[in-house]
């Protein structure tokens, strides 16, 4: 049973981390790269949203860079191949 | 609190502390009033398809201005900054929209129906056989028909009518040479006035028909 506990508390915070492993320039370039050539809302606001990220993690600020380099990718998700 | 009850809130501790980490910043700010409604009003006239750009600059703005805010007052500057520029973006963005998201209309002034009815007067027949040596003219325009009543009686039924003179109309073009592929039929019902229902001028000028190009 400790065993048990012991790995899903490693575990846990590692799944909802999935992706986070990468910096928050790589996965700006990502998400930039995956919007390119894409003039919709979605990957325009995309692309808005990996720049903060990536100006927040030069002002030293982490937490905020991964706020909005998550909302980037959602924003990017949704603009999908709407090109 | 028993044991198990202390691991199995280190375990849900665990599991939230990197999904809070980056939540999108709390929007629900006065100072953030202008610019919201701003967005919302440039959104619902089509910004997100007709000034993509402008759009999302605005929201995007938004939402940096919303983090400053959760910061605390440690930057007002910037805070001010940021909301002004959604704001102006947000403007323009409706600009835009205004401009580029509507439609090309040929309006079919003259073009009129019997009383609760979807059949044609004769004096329409001229302005509809205007229309189609119009359609001829520009033949690579696709068209809606776009019918429209005014308020009086139930939505539903103005919905139904103006749905059976629009293709009324459209019928008129295609027996008359316009192909069908250039053509397409909506009824509006009251849902679009273009003047005021409350007088019988500006009703006369809410029933109408028009080609909506697109």
């Amino acid at each position: 049973m400790r065993i048990m506990i012991v790995i899903a508390l490693l575990i846990f915070p590692f799944t909802a981390s999935a992706g986070k492993f990468l910096s928050v320039e790589d996965r700006a370039e990502i998400v930039k790269e995956q919007v390119k050539g894409n003039d919709s809302y979605q990957a325009h606001l995309a692309r808005k949203l990996a720049s903060f990220a990536e100006e927040e993690v030069y002002q030293h600020d982490p937490q905020t860079a991964q706020v909005f380099i998550k909302m980037a990718e959602e924003a990017a998700a949704k603009a999908g191949n709407a090109k | 609190m028993n044991r198990t009850m202390k691991k199995f809130s280190l375990i849900a501790m665990a599991a939230l502390i990197p999904a809070c980490a980056s939540q999108p910043p709390h929007t629900d700010i006065a100072q953030l009033d202008e610019a919201r409604a701003l967005i919302a009003k440039a959104k619902a006239a089509g910004a997100e398809q007709c000034a993509a750009e402008r759009q999302a600059e605005a929201v995007a703005k938004f939402y940096a201005a919303a983090h400053e805010f959760s910061e605390g007052n440690i930057h007002p500057d910037e805070q001010a900054n940021l909301v002004a520029a959604s704001i102006k973006a947000a403007k323009q963005a409706y600009g835009q929209a205004m401009r580029g998201c509507k439609p090309e209309i040929i309006a079919l002034e003259g073009v009129y129906f019997e009383t609760n009815s979807a059949e044609l007067t004769s004096a329409s027949i001229t302005v509809l056989d205007h229309a189609v040596d119009v359609l001829n003219k520009r033949s690579g325009i696709k068209v809606e028909v776009a019918s429209h009543t005014d308020s009086r009686g139930k939505a539903t039924y103005n919905e139904a009518l103006s749905a059976l003179r629009a293709k009324r109309v459209m019928d008129y073009l295609t027996t008359h040479g316009v192909d069908a592929s250039r053509l397409s039929a909506h009824g509006y019902g009251e849902t679009q006035p273009i003047a005021d229902n409350a007088t019988s001028a500006g009703r006369a000028k809410n029933r109408r028909v028009e080609l909506r190009v697109r």
